[in-house]
């Protein structure tokens, strides 16, 4: 069922990014609460969440910029608070604000920061400041943070990243630079096996190049899978009122459940690609449809009152 | 064909390689596309949608599979001829070929003429959805 923790335990090697058990407080709040991940290689994962659900938290902790106050994270086989430098180039980073060297102007620091990467590539620069509409010559404390996001996308995608992890990419783009962006990722992924993290919450760009998905809420994951299994996996089941009493207990392959205003109960259920749905809720009335993802990361995060049976 | 001739529809409840594989059953099924006419490369179709090629690549590969599709060298992928498309009935017939034996022999068993069991096969073929 969970397509993306495939691998044993301890065998974080064979991902480009793993993670396991991580736990995170600050102060009192607790914000992320036993996550655990996998990704493997050449897959596109779009990790879901509102806002405040942890996802850069998440992202910090991957990249190493954040210590776990349990657990661990690696990339590219390396512990993620200790990267060596040649881990570090293979890896591209866009923060959601991304502050680096603000006081040069965009060409000046492309150029500097190029210099440090034998893999550069000085030509997908060029072609992407100019769909981009990004002149060289602005100083990036001047840029607006649409600009200056797209400017660290630049920069993150002409090293030509083995990993490549985004945090929020296309909040700042117009829709033809999100466009853009999701195809170069698209291709990148595809044919050189490049892999991507980004987090979201706008799912729309997800469902176009995600191979894989998770929804984080709360702290806590609910779920990861590829995205094709997830929507040929899961349906909801509506069940009226009358039929409410019945169905008290959890039902056979039920991961969510919430009651409705009118007493009736909304389902989420998963089954194998190959096995039946539960009979007995339909003969007593209840109606099953296919959310789309959107309709079903609100299903599981959006309600008060729902429980959730994960893992 | 073009990659822009086929829909993508990201937000639907359907799996895009499914969108992708069911419009193409639907293209030569109609004859709107016909035997060795070439599809866009998995590249193309990608690129245009910005979808994930490898969600191109499973659409494909599933006709390929039907025998809707083969793979031609220096080409990429064209519209299969129809007798590929016959023998994939035969491969598809040899999947029920147990149960036709069993059929026989329990027929053959009961002393039925084989007449009236076909005549009440087709009978159930017509009825059932």
């Amino acid at each position: 069922m969970n397509a993306v923790s495939v691998a044993e335990p301890d065998d974080s090697s064979a991902f480009p990014v793993s993670c396991r058990n991580l736990h995170k407080h600050f102060g009192i709040r607790k914000v992320l609460s036993d996550v655990s991940l996998s990704i493997p290689s050449g897959a596109v994962l779009g990790l879901v969440g509102s806002n405040g659900a942890g996802k850069s938290t998440l992202i910090r902790i991957l990249v190493g910029l954040l210590m776990p106050d349990f657990g661990m994270a690696t990339v590219l086989g390396e512990p993620a608070l200790q990267l060596t430098d040649a881990v570090k180039m293979r890896l591209g980073y866009v923060p959601q604000q991304p502050q680096a060297l603000n006081w040069m102007s965009v060409g000046n620091m492309l150029e500097f920061v190029g210099k440090f990467y034998p893999s550069w590539d000085r030509e997908y620069m060029g072609n992407a400041l100019m769909r981009w509409n990004i002149a060289p010559s602005h100083r990036l404390e001047k840029l607006s943070p649409g600009e200056r996001q797209r400017v660290a996308l630049i920069r993150a995608l002409a090293i030509r990243p083995e990993v490549l992890i985004l945090d929020e990419p296309a909040s700042a783009l117009d829709p033809v630079a999100r466009r853009d962006l999701l195809r170069e990722i698209a291709l990148r992924a595809g044919e050189s096996g490049m892999t991507v993290l980004f987090s979201t919450h706008i799912v729309s760009d997800l469902e176009r190049v995600a191979s894989h998905v998770c929804f984080l809420h709360e702290g806590r994951l609910l779920l990861d899978t590829t995205l094709d299994d997830l929507k040929e996996t899961h349906v909801r089941l509506t069940l009226p009122r009358e039929a409410a009493a019945t169905f008290r207990e959890r039902i056979p392959g039920e991961i969510a459940r919430r009651r409705r205003p009118d007493g009736g109960l909304t389902l989420v259920l998963a089954r194998n690609a190959d096995a039946d749905w539960p009979q007995a809720p339909i003969a007593a009335g209840g109606v099953l449809d296919t959310p789309n993802l959107e309709d079903l990361f609100i299903e599981l995060t959006d309600q008060p009152g729902a429980a959730w049976f994960t893992k | 064909m073009e990659s822009d001739e086929l829909v993508v529809q990201p937000g639907s409840a359907e799996p895009i390689y499914r969108q992708i594989a069911q419009q193409l059953r639907r293209l030569i099924a109609s004859g709107r596309l016909s035997c060795g006419d070439e599809l866009p490369s998995v590249r193309d179709v990608a690129g245009r949608h910005a979808i994930n090629p490898m969600t191109v690549s499973r659409a494909y590969g599933q006709l390929e599979l039907e025998g809707l599709l083969e793979r031609r060298r220096g080409k990429g992928m064209v519209v299969a001829m129809a007798r590929g498309r016959a023998q994939t009935t035969q491969r598809r017939l040899q999947q029920l070929q147990p149960l036709l034996e069993e059929l026989a022999r329990q027929a053959r068993e009961l002393e039925l003429p084989a007449d009236s069991v076909i005549e009440n096969l087709r009978a159930l073929w017509e009825t059932d959805p």
